[in-house]
């Protein structure tokens, strides 16, 4: 047997092949048998058909292939080109883009408080710097005494951000000046119905100015409620805040020496604040005058007032001794006091005025 | 002829004996199912047993159906690849 099988090296090639051939087919019918016997026991067993998907199922998973459009049918940019309107600000918004927006328009989002802060602070920024810069343009806005025409052309429209809770905010008044240059008349400055002083009563103005500073700055409305010391605005700023505000309320007194006098205001305060206003004659101090008139008048009195105001301040900062007075007999003392502030002497009150070091 | 058998005989029962045989079978098989092959007679298949009838259908009506379709289906790639490896082991196997 060896020997047969080791001359298959003397096997012409034809045989080899034919060799080869039959034993190919064998493999492929053993394959093919194997074949059946797998198909036959499935038929059998019962899930030959089991792979198969129904008719129904198989028109409703159709490959769908028309343009611009997936195989299964959807649109690839649906939502893109979409549009919604945010229900909190009323934009319209892309619909990508609309739960970013969302969360910073509601401030719930994790940078949305961040990011609402910086936008308030470097608007205050800017408007610090710009008003700085208005100090020149006094001469421009001496003439008129407008409520806030003037300034209306200066007004930054980049600080009113449309989407910001404060796009209703009112005009910025240029009262800047009254904080900041020191010779410009006092009364030439816009005024701005700022929430703050609008809205308190003549007794709690005169209370707080008696105390504070009171200077009203321009671009925040309200009064500086540092000391009377304090550095940042002058005895003719708080003089100029004081006869604004109380002159106001002082038109319906027929006295021009008391005419800032109203009912129920503290005496002593009232006597202080009073003694500033130490008109001759013009008992209607309503800002819609012309700012020249009152410049005159205010002018000349602004000297007298100023030491008088030295001692309101001085009875306000000396104790709470002539703040504690009551306000009906204080009120008689205040006439009394006005009338000798009246006369022209400018007397020094006993307590140390604090303007002495200002001066 | 005889010689020829015999020789033919001696020469598979080496195969099988090497355990090149089965080796080649499962080439063969593999190669089968990756061109396709295996799908085509699956679906035959299908054909005979909805002729025949799911329940009456046996390995006999399959083979004698399936056999000769399956022979002719085979990719000329994978029946040469076969062949060559068919040679190469008997030309191995020639020089034992």
């Amino acid at each position: 047997m060896k020997m047969e099988n080791m001359s298959l090296s003397g096997l012409d090639n034809t045989k080899l092949e034919a060799l080869a051939q039959d034993i190919y087919s064998d493999l492929v019918e053993d394959a093919c048998l194997g074949l059946c016997f797998e198909v036959h026991r499935a038929v059998k067993q019962g899930y030959f058909f089991l792979d198969d998907t129904d008719q129904e199922s198989m028109k409703d998973f159709e490959i769908v292939d028309q343009p611009g459009v997936d195989i299964f049918g959807q649109v690839y940019n649906q939502w893109k080109n979409k549009e919604c309107v945010c229900p909190n600000c009323n934009r319209s918004i892309a619909a990508s883009r609309f739960a970013p927006h969302l969360e910073k328009c509601l401030g719930m989002g994790r940078n949305s408080s961040r990011i609402a802060n910086r936008r308030i602070a470097s608007s205050n920024n800017t408007n610090n710097k710009s008003e700085s810069d208005q100090e020149d343009n006094d001469d421009v806005n001496d003439n008129d005494w407008s409520y806030g025409s003037e300034k209306k052309a200066k007004k930054r429209k980049s600080d009113k951000n449309p989407n910001s809770p404060r796009r209703s905010k009112s005009l910025k008044h240029k009262n800047g000046e009254l904080s900041s240059s020191v010779n410009t008349d006092p009364y030439k400055y816009n005024y701005n119905t700022g929430i703050n002083y609008e809205t308190l009563g003549p007794d709690e103005l005169r209370s707080l100015l008696t105390t504070q500073c009171g200077v009203i700055s321009e671009h925040t409305k309200k009064m500086c409620t540092r000391s009377q010391r304090c550095p940042q605005h002058t005895d003719q700023q708080r003089r100029a805040v004081r006869v604004f505000l109380l002159g106001l309320s002082a038109t319906s007194l027929p006295d021009s020496n008391t005419a800032v006098e109203s009912d129920g205001y503290d005496a002593s305060d009232g006597q202080v604040l009073m003694s500033r206003l130490q008109w001759d004659g013009s008992s209607d101090i309503s800002p819609s005058d012309s700012a020249s008139s009152k410049a005159s008048t205010n002018n000349s009195d602004s000297k007298k007032p100023k030491k008088k105001k030295k001692t309101s301040l001085n009875s306000t900062g000396g104790g709470g001794g002539g703040s504690g007075s009551v306000g009906g007999s204080s009120s008689q003392g205040c006439l009394a006091g006005q009338a000798n502030r009246k006369k022209p002497k400018l007397p020094v009150p006993p307590a140390p005025s604090i303007y002495d070091n200002l001066n | 002829m005889n010689k020829d058998s015999q020789m033919r005989a001696a020469i598979n029962q080496k195969l099988i004996e090497m355990g090149e045989r089965e080796r080649l079978k499962e080439l063969l098989r593999a190669k089968l199912v990756e061109c396709g092959w295996k799908d085509q007679m699956k679906a035959q298949c299908k054909d005979v047993i909805r002729e025949k009838g799911l329940e009456h259908v046996t390995v006999e009506d399959l083979v004698v159906e399936i056999t000769p379709k399956g022979r002719a289906l085979v990719p000329d790639s994978v029946k040469k690849e076969l062949l060559q490896r068919i040679r190469a082991s008997l030309a191995q196997h020639s020089t034992l």
